[in-house]
């Protein structure tokens, strides 16, 4: 049964009761009014009688005196009167005395009879009173029974289970609803449940799908890459035999081409790794200088091709919570990136700070054309660059500067760039976990 | 050296099969799968097994473990893989020397399989 329907029951049997004795109430307030009627007027004949014997005789009280008799209805109290009257006319004051006495008892008959009747019925009323009190105290106490017992307990059951669902999504059992109003809220809340996991089993389809795709794409990807570029190197190196001038321009260009092939599909498939979190970080505790020194080295070859100097200014015994090669990936994008930019004979700084936040900031400087305000955001992007490259050392993917910002924000830090056009550009990042070594702070 | 190169891709296989034999002077066996690098690798001796991460009826990592398990545990294993995620890395390192992941510079994989073999040789003495 819906709830709606036992409520309504419940007061409709409440209303009935209530009008039942109010009903009630109102007729035995009518009937004790007439019984005090009655006793009233019984009140009345008694003094009239009294009055009698004391009276003179006259023609107009005997007349007075006999249709008081006619009002009076009950046979035995009419005679009695009727005899006192008579007597009074006969004026026989003994007879008369006796016959007044004979009246005041069936008067004093008649009244006791009346009131003890009334007292009956008053006293019936109190219990009834008492047992329409007793209905409407049980009503309510049944209405508040069946709200605790189906609204409230229903609720709090209902909450416990999305509670469980909320916690726990894949073991949720589903429980058959019942008939009620609630139930249908739970009917309501299972079929939302039911989406919440048909989604999430279609999400977590997707991402191995996604996973899938991108180990069979960087195998398809990368297997006719080794070939190409192996014959083209093989072809350049002489080792299958001399080519003539023009060709072994051709075949460089082509070299060069399917290296930047090369890198766009690492970038590629790096970025995509890192943004379906596929990429998890291997964090250790890493002496900066040390770290900074090596990737620095590693980039001395291209510094020097460029003729441009590589500066390194340090914060004394600093160790950064980092994953190595990831970092190492971004430092070498920023420094690679400022070398290229760079004018021949000019240097760049990579500096080691820290921020009024407390975070660490490396910032790589260069003394390069700068860039512009509007692009500064822009560069962050996927397939933006710069398209001045005024020394174009090596072509980039377009997808550095990119995979830096994701592999910062892996880190927890931000990444930026301050500029000003025909000075240089600084592009900084934060690393928020850091401590000073304290086996170099002790020496 | 004599050394065995199982790789099933036709061109990636001639490349490598060029860069030995004209760049490193060594003679080089090849075969198109795991199943005939294992058959081979029992009947014939080698210096080298070179072994693709990925080849039809059994992959590299199959085909290594195969060859060990039948007896041949003094050749060194380095394999070959377009896969470079870390997980498949560790799974070769654990069987083989050594890995080299495509795609690489062929007129380097000479110099890069002398030094792998040359590390593997140090931390076998030490």
């Amino acid at each position: 049964m819906t709830l709606r329907a036992q409520l309504n029951m419940i007061t409709a049997l409440v209303l009935g009761g209530s009008g039942f004795a109010a009903y009630s109430a109102y007729e035995t307030r009518q009937e004790l009014e007439s019984y005090d009627q009655v006793m009233n007027d019984s009140m009345e004949t008694r003094s009239v009688l009294l009055m009698i014997e004391d009276l003179p005789y006259h023609d107009d009280t005997f007349r007075r005196l006999q249709l008081e008799k006619d009002r009076l209805k009950e046979p035995d109290r009419k005679a009695a009167f009727g005899k006192a009257v008579t007597l009074y006319a006969a004026k026989n004051p003994m007879e008369l005395r006796r016959a007044i006495r004979k009246g005041l008892k069936v008067e004093a008959e008649h009244y006791n009879k009346n009131r003890g009747q009334r007292a009956a019925i008053q006293a019936r009323f109190e219990k009834l009173a008492l047992v329409a009190i007793g209905i409407l105290t049980m009503g309510l106490l049944l209405v508040m029974a069946t709200v605790h017992a189906t609204i409230f307990k229903g609720l709090q059951r209902l909450s416990r289970r999305m509670l469980d669902f909320l916690v726990d999504r894949y073991s949720f059992q589903f429980s058959q609803p019942d008939e009620s109003e609630l139930g249908d809220l739970q009917r309501t809340f299972n079929s939302l449940a039911q989406r919440v996991i048909n989604t999430t089993d279609e999400l977590k389809r997707l991402d191995s799908a996604k996973s899938e795709f991108l180990s069979i794409a960087s195998h398809e990807l990368r297997t006719p890459m080794t070939s190409i570029k192996g014959s083209l190197s093989l072809l350049a190196s002489g080792v299958i035999g001399q080519l003539d001038v023009g060709s072994l321009r051709l075949i460089k260009i082509a070299e060069g081409e399917t290296d930047r092939l090369i890198r766009l599909i690492n970038d590629l498939l790096d970025l995509a790794k890192i943004e379906s979190g596929g990429l998890p970080l291997h964090l250790n505790w890493v002496q900066w200088d040390e770290f900074c020194g090596k990737t620095l080295d590693g980039l001395s070859g291209l510094a020097h091709k460029a003729d441009v100097r590589l500066e390194l200014v340090s914060l004394p015994a600093v160790e950064v919570n980092i994953d190595r090669d990831r970092l190492q990936q971004v430092l070498t994008n920023l420094v690679s990136n400022a070398v290229k930019f760079s004018p021949k004979g000019g240097a760049v700084r990579v500096t080691l700070s820290r921020a009024k936040t407390g975070e660490l900031v490396v910032s790589v400087t260069d003394s390069g054309p700068g860039i512009k305000t509007e692009d500064r955001e822009m560069i962050f992007e996927k397939f933006r660059q710069g398209t001045s490259a005024a020394n174009p050392l090596v072509k980039g993917t377009g997808l550095g500067l990119a995979i830096a910002k994701a592999l910062v924000a892996e880190h927890g830090g931000s990444i930026g760039v301050e500029s000003t056009v025909g000075v240089g550009s600084t592009f900084w990042f934060s690393l928020p976990k850091w401590r000073e070594n304290e086996v170099a702070r002790v020496a | 050296m004599h050394i065995l190169l199982a790789e099933d891709d036709p061109a990636v296989s001639i490349v490598i099969q060029i860069c030995l034999e004209k760049i490193g002077g060594h003679t080089v066996q090849l075969v198109t799968d795991g199943a005939a690098a294992v058959s081979l690798a029992q009947r014939e001796s080698f210096d080298l097994i070179v072994l693709d991460g990925m080849m039809p009826y059994k992959s590299g990592l199959q085909a290594a473990t195969e060859i060990r398990s039948s007896g041949i545990v003094s050749t060194p294993i380095i394999f070959l893989s377009a896969k470079n995620d870390e997980r498949d890395i560790q799974a070769f390192l654990s069987l083989g020397v050594g890995f080299i992941p495509k795609p690489f510079e062929p007129t380097q994989i000479c110099a890069k399989i002398e030094a792998i073999l040359a590390a593997a040789r140090a931390q076998g003495a030490s």
